[in-house]
């Protein structure tokens, strides 16, 4: 969707840059991730997995264990590796591979992902959000907002993908029934604002909690990369949705006349200290 | 402080202002939780550091795998090597493994929670012109939720049976002094503060790379997305445009080899 503003495509095209660079970082570590799969496919017992993650490589074999066994009785340390050996030997069957926690969380993360670019695309189809009558800064965050969930979306599937597990293409099923909801309300850009808001609090709180979920350690990078992403989308809408509703919609702009803006607006975009993780998905609703 | 006039939107204030006061009840609400698990943490590191965790003195972002920029918007030097890095943070704070990390969290922190300080000290004496209210506010919220992040971390340290981080990053702060003594207006503030937010929120990714407890990685999970939700709101009002990336990096992440006090 072409971005008329010259000032606004500027700053959309070094973002642009800043992208490539976090791109390289992320590939990184996707990479990085390929290797260990393939090592850990090697090693084929936990033993030698646990070696890995004191040696500062991967799969911490606490964490593995607590997301495995919770609920199991313990005997002791010798009973949980006996267990724990089992449990490697199950996960090292390609059977099995796609129903570790990290994957299924990998995957409601994309599927959460695919769901934001159809609400983004859909919300760019209205007049009012990518049409003649569109705010132009409102319009520029939809279309790179849009982008940006892409971008994730890819960058979970490859990482489910390089574990074994089957990438997802269909949007969150849970969400989706949420937004299909929405749908016939979404007559205004207060509408559509709020909905965003909501999809994108729920990313950024379920990466919040799944960071210290994940047993591997890519994994949670990638994850960790990204969830903060989510947050500052919710910031901005934040701020968009108090002026629309204030009735100030003409004060969203880039630069905006600060003076003209109201005191609340300078902190409505970020409510608390810690983010919440109260509307986090479950780990397995978009492990299809 | 001087505010300037500006346009009556007296029903949109009204309803901004009872929205934040909703948030803020939100953020009371998150808080003890938050505390709690960094407690957790604390107490989960005390008995740690009596066993086998001593195995992990002296390599806190050992296998991180990061390389970092170190505070490249203050135009700090690169970074060290990270095995370098923590076997100084051992002779920097006394601390190693996780808690060095939770130091240095904590003196960003206070770091941050100084700087709007000065901030608001330099905009209440007129140095820096017409201050907008919407900055003012900015300032004033981004000040207390680090002084909660602080406490948090401090929460980890003193439950580690450790002391509190009083004093700040050193290393950063010569960089910020500097800085600082150039700043004549808002935007050169809000610069100021972006470079320090974004520092901050590349601590706490790397530091998600390091840290081994669970509840450490929540406590940084959670605050992470806050920082870089300052920063996008100070890009806003720069001017710029708010969310640049779609992938947060460590580029400007502090090291644990930086001096406390």
């Amino acid at each position: 969707m072409p971005i008329d503003d010259p000032r606004l495509r500027d700053l959309l095209e070094q973002s642009q840059d800043l992208h490539h660079d976090a791109m390289r970082a992320t590939h990184a570590s996707l990479d990085e991730l390929v290797e260990l799969g393939h090592d850990d496919r090697r090693a084929g017992h936990r033993a030698d997995v646990q070696a890995d993650s004191q040696a500062g490589g991967e799969v911490p074999s606490s964490v593995t264990t607590r997301s495995l066994l919770s609920g199991l009785p313990t005997g002791g340390v010798l009973a949980a590796a006996g267990l724990g050996t089992a449990m490697v030997a199950l996960l090292a069957s390609p059977a099995f591979a796609g129903k570790t926690a990290d994957v299924q969380m990998l995957q409601t993360a994309a599927s959460i992902e695919n769901l934001a670019v159809a609400t983004y695309t859909t919300a760019l189809g209205l007049d009012f959000i990518g049409g003649g009558s569109a705010n132009p800064v409102v319009k520029a965050f939809v279309t790179k907002t849009k982008d940006q969930h892409a971008d994730h979306a890819k960058a979970f599937n490859a990482a489910v993908t390089r574990l074994g597990g089957k990438p997802q293409d269909q949007p969150d099923p849970a969400l989706l029934k949420v937004v299909e909801q929405a749908k016939p309300s979404l007559t205004d850009a207060g509408a559509v604002v709020a909905l965003a808001i909501e999809l994108e609090t729920g990313a950024a709180a379920t990466y919040v909690a799944n960071v210290p979920q994940l047993a591997n350690k890519n994994a949670r990078a990638v994850t960790a990369s990204i969830m903060g992403v989510e947050a500052q989308h919710v910031a901005i809408l934040n701020a968009v949705q108090a002026l629309v509703t204030a009735g100030a919609a003409d004060l969203i702009a880039l630069p905006p006349d600060a003076a003209q803006l109201p005191a609340a607006a300078g902190s409505v975009g970020f409510p608390v200290a810690f983010f919440s993780t109260t509307d986090a998905r479950p780990a397995t609703e978009g492990a299809l | 402080m001087k505010i300037r006039r500006r346009r009556e939107i007296a029903v949109s204030e009204a309803e901004l202002t009872a929205l934040t006061a909703d948030l803020a009840d939100a953020h009371h609400d998150t808080l003890p939780g938050m505390l709690a698990a960094a407690n957790e943490m604390g107490a989960s590191r005390r008995s740690f550091l009596l066993g086998a965790g001593a195995l992990l003195g002296g390599v806190a972002i050992a296998g991180s795998g990061l390389t970092n920029g170190l505070g490249s918007g203050l135009g700090l030097g690169g970074g060290s090597g990270i095995a370098g890095a923590s076997t100084r943070a051992a002779k920097s704070s006394g601390l190693t493994g996780d808690l060095a990390i939770v130091a240095l969290a904590a003196s960003l922190e206070n770091l941050a929670v100084a700087t709007y300080q000065a901030g608001i000290d330099a905009a209440t004496a007129g140095k820096l012109g017409a201050v907008p209210p919407a900055v003012v506010t900015f300032a004033q919220t981004a000040q207390s939720q680090h002084r909660d992040h602080a406490a948090a971390w401090n929460g980890v340290l003193t439950g580690a049976g450790k002391q509190a981080v009083t004093g700040v990053d050193l290393t950063v702060k010569k960089s910020v002094d500097q800085a600082f003594g150039s700043v004549t207006d808002v935007p050169g503030l809000a610069k100021l503060a972006l470079d320090l937010e974004e520092g901050a929120a590349a601590t706490y990714l790397a530091a998600i790379g390091a840290v081994k407890s669970p509840a450490g990685l929540a406590t940084a999970a959670s605050i992470h997305p806050v920082e870089l939700q300052h920063a996008a709101i100070l890009n806003f009002l720069l001017g710029e445009y708010p969310v640049p990336q779609s992938f947060a990096t460590t580029t400007g992440a502090r090291t644990t080899s930086d001096k406390i006090g």
